[in-house]
């Protein structure tokens, strides 16, 4: 059954400028994800896989090329229109968490319900269900520094999960923790992804990516595989 | 627009929050950015309060030589210190009032009402037993002085026209004369003694307190003219007391004294004046360039303070959007706009001033009052303007020293701002 697409990418390419010397840090790539994709993007360092999350996560545009996300073109949008896209489409999990250390679990998770204009209420609501379904329904009131690693991450997915984003994004997000915990969390990402959630993962750690139902390889700003298993 | 507007109030609301929890978080920092501010604070409301003071300090000296009150003198008010040009005038003479009054009788619509003629010493001594009052003011006058002044009596009476005619030996003293000599005992029916003479003292002035800070109506010692003649023989300080009909027409009633004088002195119209009209505008005109000096002075001090706190607020804010970096990078990758960003910054910088602005209120309130408990007749006046102006003038201030860093950390870029160590 051919599902739909939900990132279309066609012959983008980004480019920097260092100095004199231009690097071509993604070269005319051509990339889809289809709707409930659970994909690993891999790749040795300035492969340009970092640069390729950026553009994905809409925290960058494309020098040239197409980018669409869930039917919008992205590749020309200005930065109030990308927060936008980022705070309706997009659930970032990060490396290093990047939670407020002076909010509590449920400030810290309800955050993108603020800039999405949800009342009060609603975003408490949907903040406990969201920790709830991370297993964290008891810690609502922790701070941060309270919490081991394995649960700041799991905070940090159900920040990402809260504004129910069309895909999930996550940059190294086990690259913090050991190897049990690494587990742990790719074992919650196992769940949303057969709940329905398209994920895509950053990662150069093989036995992270054997998780996922997609390997995507990059090597100098090029696609060197895509496989499914 | 809907969406927009509860997006707006809910990011407002959180970055209130936000705010407050990093003032609360960084109480020294944010205590020593304020300072500035508090410091601004103080000096404009001090200042206000100074000059507010001044008027309120000049008001009652004024209520107490009497708004409708002008004087004809040897000397003039307004150019005090050239005693050159007075020098060669002639004496003013108490039977001037007389001949003043008469002519106020047979004048239909005269602004004049009555002229009190008033005699005075430099300087004179006051004894009661064993107690001695120096710098005691002496004035000889008659029974329409109460018309001419502002003190009421708190006991007795003032003397009769009788006693006015006849020269009696009697006075009406003022309220630090009563309580120097008599701190434990009734004055009225007392004999107090004036170089080699005996005065009886049959009223006592309410207190006034100083005019100008300079003058005190309190130790005047007011009596006949003929028991002053009496006591200490003519004496050159002479003053014609007027009052006029109405003080918004005091320049008529000056017009008119000015000319009856003349006529009095029977000046040719080629002389100049040989006596000065004087009322208590002279002072106002003379008030008015210190007031304003103090202003200027304060403005500018106030301002320098001022700037001097802005500058440490822009520096304390960008000191905060770099480390903060990371923040603000994840706050965009989650949704937040540029404006949201700008906001926060905002808001963060304008609330360290309001804060400093009500911490600088506080304090010169206190200052206030300390000086009102310390100086009673120092004339110090809180006013709301001056609350509501230093509101202002933190608002402002924040917004200007918040105004720089806001706008750099809301052109922040997310992916690299992410990344910040």
């Amino acid at each position: 059954m051919p599902t739909r697409s939900i990132i279309t990418m066609q012959s983008l390419s980004k480019l920097y400028e260092m100095g004199d010397q231009v690097v071509k840090a993604l070269d005319s790539i051509n990339l889809d994800f289809r709707l409930n994709d659970y994909a690993a993007i891999m790749g040795p360092s300035g492969s340009g896989k970092s640069t390729l999350m950026n553009i994905i996560g809409c925290l960058d545009t494309p020098t040239s090329g197409n980018y669409e996300l869930n039917g919008q073109q992205v590749a020309k949008m200005d930065d109030d229109e990308l927060a936008r896209i980022r705070n309706r489409e997009i659930g970032f999990v990060f490396q290093t968490f990047n939670l407020l250390p002076r909010l509590n679990c449920l400030r810290n998770v309800e955050l993108p319900l603020i800039y999405a204009g949800v009342a009060p209420e609603e975003r408490e609501e949907r903040a406990k269900e969201a920790l709830i379904r991370v297993g964290l329904g008891d810690r609502i009131t922790h701070k941060p520094a309270e919490l081991s690693g394995g649960q700041i991450q799991r905070v940090a997915i159900a920040r990402a999960l809260i504004n129910k984003p069309s895909i999930i994004l996550a940059d190294e997000p086990t690259g913090n923790l050991d190897t049990a915990t690494s587990h742990e969390i790719m074992k919650i990402f196992g769940e949303l992804s057969e709940a329905g959630n398209t994920i895509i993962l950053i990662t150069h750690e093989e036995d992270i990516a054997r998780f996922t139902s997609r390997i995507i390889r990059l090597r100098d700003g090029k696609i060197e595989s895509d496989t499914r298993q | 627009m809907n969406l927009n507007y509860r997006q707006f109030r809910y990011e407002t609301g959180e970055s209130m929050k936000m705010a407050l929890f990093q003032i609360r978080a960084n109480k020294t920092r944010s205590f020593l950015t304020a300072l500035g501010v508090i410091i601004g604070i103080v000096a404009i409301t001090m200042m206000g309060t100074a000059i507010n003071g001044i008027d309120l300090g000049f008001e009652k000296s004024l209520a107490m030589i009497g708004y409708d009150v002008i004087y004809v003198q040897k000397s003039s008010w307004s150019t005090m210190g050239q005693w050159w040009k007075y020098r060669n005038r002639p004496d003013i003479r108490t039977d001037y009032a007389v001949q003043i009054n008469r002519t106020i009788a047979d004048t239909p619509r005269s602004e004049l009402v009555v002229a009190v003629p008033q005699m005075s010493t430099f300087q004179a001594s006051a004894r009661y037993r064993d107690r001695l009052l120096q710098q005691v003011f002496s004035l000889g006058t008659n029974q329409d002085y109460p018309l001419t002044a502002s003190g009421d009596l708190s006991e007795g009476r003032f003397f009769t026209p009788q006693e006015s005619a006849a020269g009696d030996m009697v006075c009406v003293i003022g309220d630090d004369i009563a309580t120097g000599l008599f701190p434990h005992e009734p004055s009225i029916g007392k004999a107090i003694r004036l170089k080699n003479s005996n005065i009886r003292v049959i009223g006592v002035f309410r207190k006034q307190g100083k005019f100008l800070g300079l003058f005190s109506f309190d130790n005047q010692l007011v009596m006949p003219l003929g028991a002053f003649e009496k006591i200490y023989g003519k004496s050159p300080f002479v003053s014609i007391r007027i009052k006029i009909r109405d003080q918004k027409r005091s320049s008529q009633a000056n017009e008119e004294i000015t000319g009856l004088m003349r006529r009095i002195r029977r000046l040719s119209p080629s002389q100049e004046n040989d006596f000065a009209v004087n009322e208590q505008m002279a002072f106002k005109s003379q008030l008015d360039p210190i007031k304003n000096g103090i202003a200027v002075a304060g403005i500018f001090i106030t301002g320098m303070s001022l700037f001097v706190g802005a500058i440490g607020i822009m520096n304390i804010t960008f000191v905060s959007v770099k480390e903060r970096t990371r923040e603000i990078g994840l706050r965009k990758a989650l949704g937040a706009r540029r404006r949201t960003i700008l906001l926060q910054f905002l808001i963060e910088s304008v609330m360290i001033c309001m804060i400093g602005g009500l911490i600088g209120l506080v304090t010169s309130v206190s200052i206030t009052f300390a000086i009102r408990f310390i100086m009673p007749d120092f004339p110090v006046r809180f006013s709301p303007m001056l609350v509501l102006a230093s509101l202002a003038v933190s608002v402002i201030t924040g917004v200007v020293s918040g105004l720089a860093p806001a706008v750099t950390a809301s052109k922040l870029d997310p992916a690299t701002s992410l990344r910040y160590e």
